[in-house]
């Protein structure tokens, strides 16, 4: 628990005379990142002691719904820098999906139920090919990220099509702007930091499919709107 | 896929046992109020290793709850190789490595022992309750088969995992990971391999390439293995088992130098695998590499402070290394190298008080060092405090004897030295590993630097003669004679171009010459790699001058 620099990334790289600017931003970050580890543990504490006063209490959700924001974006600003050194990989590994899914919700349990959200577990009794790491980060992010735009109701579905895995996050929100829906990949360059959304979400997600191959083929988000909620629709599609 | 019911079905808590090991109060409490909210009532915590391990060896654990960072001290790696390593938990108990990290394999250096899950903070109670739930039933489900494990009846288990595949979709990796492991272990390699392609076949998946590379090194297929593990690193820069099963491929295909740029390069990844720096520094030690050995035994003696893989060992290979590179180097690096071998050495004998023969096997290389530095005096005084261990060569410890004729030479003792690894080579006759430290030393009784210089001579030489230009093999192997006057190879080499250029001259003092070389190993044991040649050249050399 206490702040560590046997795991920063690079740090065998470190001398004092040839400062490398990104080692110094991830080693930041990843100090970050454990801090609101700990934030965010203190919150579910919190909100399990005062149980008779937050579970309504709009300002402790938006705390923590912020915190794992936050939280999110660092853990996925991390990957994509290994995903740069080169040195961050899928290892794809055989996953019943219905068990990766239902232990993927519980993070987000007190969240949802602390907004009041109507949540929905709907998988296929598959197995799936995925890096659970890795895809535990898309979804915590696409979570999070349907948390803020819907209203009532979040569904997280997988299935199977043209031979691959289909993982969605459905909401009944007013779906995604017309701009945003694509499929495949956007490029990092074409990130907008003045807009105030980056999209870094959705390029870390959109990163992360392509790491997953099978053969020819590739993994590959999809945004779009509808579905039975009738709100936006992310689709992570795993070979 | 007809038992996704298994996981909903509760745990129940309430009968299992647990341990919290983490340096946080808050930490601590909040997995203890968790765990009691399930049903838990028999939960034990501790804020460091020692004490949590004491606790392993008493009682009874179900689930170990560890942080994997402690603060100073002991890390959760440590304790999970401790645990495993004396097996105070049992196989039917569950680890769980609690990390803040998503990179784990890199950090964590583990070789051995690896956790059965990691939990990644932050956690919270549905994440932990589903999480061990579904740890406790596939613990449950897979019982039968490691108990068989257990017991080491692997053809009971192998039957247990074919019978379970259809049944259990759920665990299939483990299932086939299992399988093809089981029929490794037993040697039945064609086997493994064939679950091993089965699975690659269908997609390209980690694991089962590296479980092919390890069944195409055991088989001996080294090139083919290397080539596989290579493009699996190429692949999955983050997968340290790869590299090390790579450095492995290459080095039993006779690769060393390669195999150490690759363990090199895992080193720098994952600094923290104690058992790879000690691959690492005796792979650079065979390759002649002093200052990469050098710097992997420091790795290997620092990492070993709080490991259970710690040893003196270690220590005296430092000392030893240190001692080759600062040997007659008086600049200020081999003087900081000196030093350190000494005040590595010095750190042994107060680590390890108690162990047979500690204090002995110190001063024999605080000795060689200190003669390295031109300070006979000091290394006499160094020998003399352990006089009495070493004088007796009929008893003492074979290994020791070696490295104290080494120094004898070091002291200009050369007779003594012989003497001495006479004896010892009549008493490990039948230690071919030993007898080979024996006759390296007798052939080259020098220092590291000079050793490396008549060596790049004999093969200089050796090519030399292949372009059948005589006179300069003769120059050349002299040369490297004048360093090491007893080498028996190059004793030999040098007789041979003499016979054949005797052969082309007639020159009847060439044969003189060759004798001499010959009589310089009237000494040499029957034992020796060149005893052999030197029998049959002196025969021929007879009747030549007969």
């Amino acid at each position: 628990m206490t702040p560590d620099n046997s795991d920063r990334p690079g740090t065998s790289r470190k001398s004092a005379q040839n400062i490398d600017f990104s080692m110094v931003l991830a080693s930041a970050v990843h100090d970050m990142k454990n801090s609101l580890g700990m934030l965010l543990n203190s919150l579910d504490d919190l909100r399990r002691e005062q149980n008779e006063t937050i579970p309504e209490s709009s300002k402790f959700n938006t705390l923590q719904y912020e915190a794992e924001r936050l939280h999110n974006d660092l853990v996925q600003l991390l990957g994509i820098y290994r995903l740069g050194e080169n040195n961050l990989s899928a290892h794809i590994e055989e996953h019943f999906v219905p068990d990766f899914l239902s232990e993927h919700m519980a993070r987000h349990t007190p969240l949802l139920e602390g907004l009041d959200i109507e949540f929905e577990l709907e998988a296929e009794d598959i197995n799936g090919f995925f890096d659970a790491d890795l895809l535990t980060g898309v979804l915590n992010n696409t979570l999070n990220n349907a948390l803020r735009y819907t209203r009532k109701k979040i569904k997280l579905k997988a299935t199977e099509r043209d031979g691959y895995l289909v993982i969605a996050v459905e909401d009944d929100g007013d779906g995604y702007p017309e701009n945003m829906q694509h499929s495949g990949t956007p490029d990092f360059k074409t990130l907008d930091f003045k807009s105030g959304s980056t999209s870094l979400g959705l390029f870390f997600a959109s990163s992360v499919a392509s790491l997953h191959t099978k053969g020819e083929k590739t993994g590959s988000i999809r945004l779009h709107n509808g579905g039975n909620l009738g709100g936006g629709i992310f689709e992570i599609w795993l070979p | 896929m007809n038992d996704s019911s298994a996981t909903s079905t509760s745990t129940n808590f309430a009968k299992l046992s647990y341990l919290i090991i983490d340096d946080f109060e808050s930490f601590r409490l909040s997995m203890r109020e968790m765990l009691q909210s399930f049903g838990a009532e028999r939960i034990e915590s501790y804020t460091k290793a020692s004490p949590a391990i004491q606790f392993c060896a008493y009682n009874h654990v179900d689930i170990v709850l560890c942080d994997f960072n402690l603060g100073e001290g002991k890390n959760g790696q440590h304790i999970l190789e401790e645990l495993r390593h004396k097996k105070l938990l049992k196989r039917s108990s569950i680890f769980l490595m609690i990390t803040a990290e998503t990179s784990k394999q890199m950090v964590m250096g583990a070789r051995e022992y690896q956790p059965d899950a990691y939990l990644t903070k932050p956690i919270n109670r549905a994440m932990l309750k589903k999480r061990l739930d579904s740890l406790v039933s596939q613990r449950a489900a897979l019982l039968p088969i490691n108990r068989e494990i257990d017991r080491e009846n692997y053809p009971e288990a192998i039957s247990l995992c074919h019978k379970y595949l259809p049944m259990q979709p759920r665990y299939k990796t483990w299932l086939m990971k299992t399988l093809a492991d089981l029929y490794y272990q037993l040697g039945d390699f064609s086997h493994a391999l064939k679950i091993y392609e089965d699975v690659l076949n269908q997609r390209d998946l980690s694991w089962a390439s590296l479980g092919r590379g390890r069944v195409l090194v055991a088989t001996g297929n080294y090139e083919e293995a290397a080539g596989a593990l290579d493009s699996l690193v190429e692949k999955h820069p983050d997968y340290m088992e790869a590299y090390d099963l790579l450095a492995e491929a290459l080095e039993k295909g006779g690769k060393s130098v390669q195999a150490q740029k690759i363990l090199e390069k895992a080193s720098e990844l994952s600094p923290n695998a104690l058992l790879r720096q000690i691959q690492l520094a005796s792979l650079a030690a065979s390759n002649q590499d002093l200052s990469t050995a050098s710097q992997a035994w420091k790795k290997t003696v620092s990492l070993g402070t709080h490991s259970i893989h710690d040893s003196s060992e270690h220590y005296l290979a430092l000392g030893q290394s240190l001692s080759d590179l600062s040997e007659g180097d008086t600049s200020s690096d081999g003087h900081a190298s000196a030093d350190e071998a000494l005040a590595t050495l010095r750190r042994m004998e107060r680590r390890f008080p108690d162990e047979e023969n500690i204090k002995v096997c110190s001063r024999v290389v605080q000795s060689r060092v200190h003669a390295g530095q031109g300070n006979p005096i000091e290394a006499n005084k160094a020998l003399e405090s352990v006089a009495d261990q070493l004088s007796d060569a009929e008893t003492i410890d074979p290994g020791l004897g070696i490295d104290y004729a080494k120094t004898l030479f070091r002291l200009n003792r050369d007779q003594e030295a012989k003497a001495l690894l006479g004896t010892l080579s009549q008493r490990c006759a039948d230690n071919p590993l030993l007898l080979q430290k024996i006759e390296n030393l007798l052939d080259e009784p020098v220092g590291f630097q000079q050793k490396l210089k008549a060596r790049a001579l004999n093969r200089d030489g050796i090519k030399v003669f292949e372009t059948n230009n005589l006179d300069d093999a003769i120059k050349t192997f002299n040369e490297a004679l004048s360093i090491v006057p007893d080498h028996a190879a190059l004793n030999l080499n040098l007789c041979q171009v003499l016979i054949k250029k005797y052969q082309n001259s007639d020159d009847n003092a060439l044969l003189k010459q060759a004798q001499n070389h010959l009589d310089r190993l009237d000494n040499l044991p029957e034992q020796h790699r060149q005893y052999r040649r030197l029998v049959s050249l002196r025969k021929k050399l007879q009747g030549m001058m007969a």
